[in-house]
């Protein structure tokens, strides 16, 4: 599974994506998670990831990501604030796993 | 207090927030951001050129006597930023118009620089440099948005010059944007060659009163008010209200190196270095007072975890995981501290500098250095502005801490009633 994360700068959400893969390995999951700021988002997204999320601090700009997340036909979901810290790995997961079966 | 909170987020919050994510305004902070690597690496040579050591030692004599060549390397970045954001506004304008963004980026700094007034000394031809600075940061703001709109307006009513599809789209792209270029270039020309006016002194004096108010000390309170505000709902706070304050921040800091460059006195106290070093220590809100203080009290197994995993994050000024991880989003009681920390922080660092303890920063870097080196380098090396950003820690600890104290004391509570190992769900 291939998945996109989006954040202001792309540092805090690199945090968190270390917090999801730890999640994952305990399932054996294999992810490939890549974190990016919002300025890089709209050239990346393009690149054949499975799902996007972004992070609830950039909430605001969500509308701008699902646009174009969609022209890229990449499903798109917003990281529920419980879930946005180094121990919300599980809560992040399980939204992950709900966004890519949609 | 519930009530209140949903109130204002309905109400305030979230329409301001969008607001910010505005076309224009939007690239007005990307375009400027975009040269932030640029204004870095210039803003280092100033620390080069006057080197934080004796005035005797071999260093500052060897500075000294080289510094108009050490300055060079600012001279082209830092000192003319507001040629590299130019590019930055029209380019990302364009793209979030679905022009293509490189014409964009170059029609609005050949508007920009139409607007510097071309010198002629014996038969060379110059160019103002300071105008192209951030002094002339306005200026370059008006003219690549009304660059970019033109482009737009051709582009929608169709009067461009029109190709059959067998040419290659690069030639197609150039000629597609001549006569957008021709005629925001000739109106350019109009303006400032045939009448003769000079763009950069009119909008000074337009901005001038906006420019004035930054730099008092409601002027620093206001925005560190409303970016913790807006961070007490979870939204990137800097984002929303840099958007808005950003080009001042960065006049302040253009001015300020500028004077220093040229051995004057600093004139700005607030430019954007200012709050990212001496306010927003450990990240907005000045949170890495609040871990210390878990570590110093904390007794939930909740706190404790939370103080091993958000240290090293918020030394370097990352402290999502603090603000969305205690949380501070929406909690009452930690909000009240989020808000008042960096208040107090603010004023008695403006204070400080207002009265000449500390040096006024005009040095950019990276604002993911620990804060006491980045306010020494911010300073242009003066160990005084160490010694703020320790008192601002010591303060912000002091406050923080009866307010975690009585989070804490919730938390061990539902930890001793209820036995969850899943301590994430428990805190939220």
């Amino acid at each position: 599974m291939k998945i996109l994360f989006v954040c202001s700068g792309g540092m805090s959400s690199a945090i968190v994506v270390n917090a999801l893969k730890k999640e994952a390995a305990k399932e054996g999951l294999a992810l490939e998670v890549k974190a990016v700021g919002t300025q890089e988002f709209a050239q990346e997204v393009k690149n054949g990831w499975d799902l996007a999320m972004v992070a609830p601090q950039v909430r605001h700009i969500f509308d701008t990501f699902l646009a174009q997340a969609t022209e890229a036909s990449v499903p798109c979901e917003l990281i529920p604030p419980q879930a946005y810290n180094p121990l919300g790995g599980p809560t992040l997961l399980k939204v992950v796993k709900q966004g890519v079966q949609q | 207090m519930e009530k209140l909170i949903a109130f204002l987020e309905k109400n305030f919050s979230t329409p301001m927030a969008k607001l910010s994510e505005q076309k224009h305004l939007r690239a007005i902070r990307d375009g400027v951001v975009s040269a932030l690597p640029f204004i870095i690496f210039g803003s280092i040579f100033l620390i080069i050129a006057f080197p934080p050591v004796p005035k005797d030692s071999m260093i500052a004599h060897w500075a000294a006597s080289h510094i108009s060549e050490i300055l060079i390397p600012y001279r082209l970045t830092m000192f003319i930023m507001t040629l590299y954001i130019t590019f930055g506004i029209g380019y990302n304008l364009s793209q979030s118009y679905k022009l293509d963004p490189l014409s964009g980026g170059l029609l609005s700094v050949a508007a920009f620089l139409f607007s510097i007034g071309v010198q002629t000394f014996n038969t060379a031809f110059f160019l103002p440099m300071a105008n192209l600075g951030g002094h002339g940061l306005f200026v370059g703001m008006i003219v690549s948005i009304f660059a970019v709109e033109v482009l737009r307006l051709c582009k929608h009513s169709n009067f461009t010059i029109k190709l059959p599809d067998s040419v290659p789209p690069s030639v197609f792209r150039s000629f597609e944007s001549l006569i957008p270029v021709a005629i925001v270039l000739i109106i350019m020309t109009i303006v400032t060659v045939v009448f003769g006016v000079n763009l950069h002194s009119l909008v000074d004096r337009a901005v001038a009163p906006l420019v004035k108010a930054g730099d008092t000390l409601p002027g620093v309170l206001i925005p560190v008010f409303l970016i913790t505000f807006f961070w007490s709902f979870g939204i990137h706070g800097v984002s929303v209200v840099g958007a808005v304050a950003r080009p001042v921040w960065e006049v302040y800091l253009g001015n300020n190196s500028s004077a220093v460059a040229s051995g004057q006195a600093i004139p700005h106290i607030a430019p954007e270095t200012f709050f990212q070093w001496f306010v927003w220590i450990g990240g907005s809100g000045a949170t890495l007072g609040l871990v210390i203080a878990m570590f110093l009290v904390g007794r939930s197994s909740y706190s404790k975890t939370m103080a091993r995993t958000t240290v090293v994050p918020s030394l370097f000024n990352i402290n999502e995981p603090v603000i969305f991880g205690m949380p501070i989003v929406l909690n009452p009681v930690l909000i009240i501290p989020f808000i008042v920390t960096p208040l107090i922080g603010a004023s008695l660092a403006y204070g400080a500098t207002a009265l000449g303890f500390v040096t006024a920063t005009y040095v950019q870097v990276p604002w993911t250095l620990p804060a006491p080196i980045g306010a020494y380098l911010a300073t242009g090396g003066d160990w005084r502005a160490i010694i703020l950003v320790l008192i601002n820690i010591a303060i912000s600890i002091v406050v923080y801490l009866p307010f975690f104290r009585i989070y804490d004391k919730k938390l061990l509570l539902q930890e001793q009633t209820t036995d969850v190992s899943d301590h994430n769900t428990l805190a939220l």
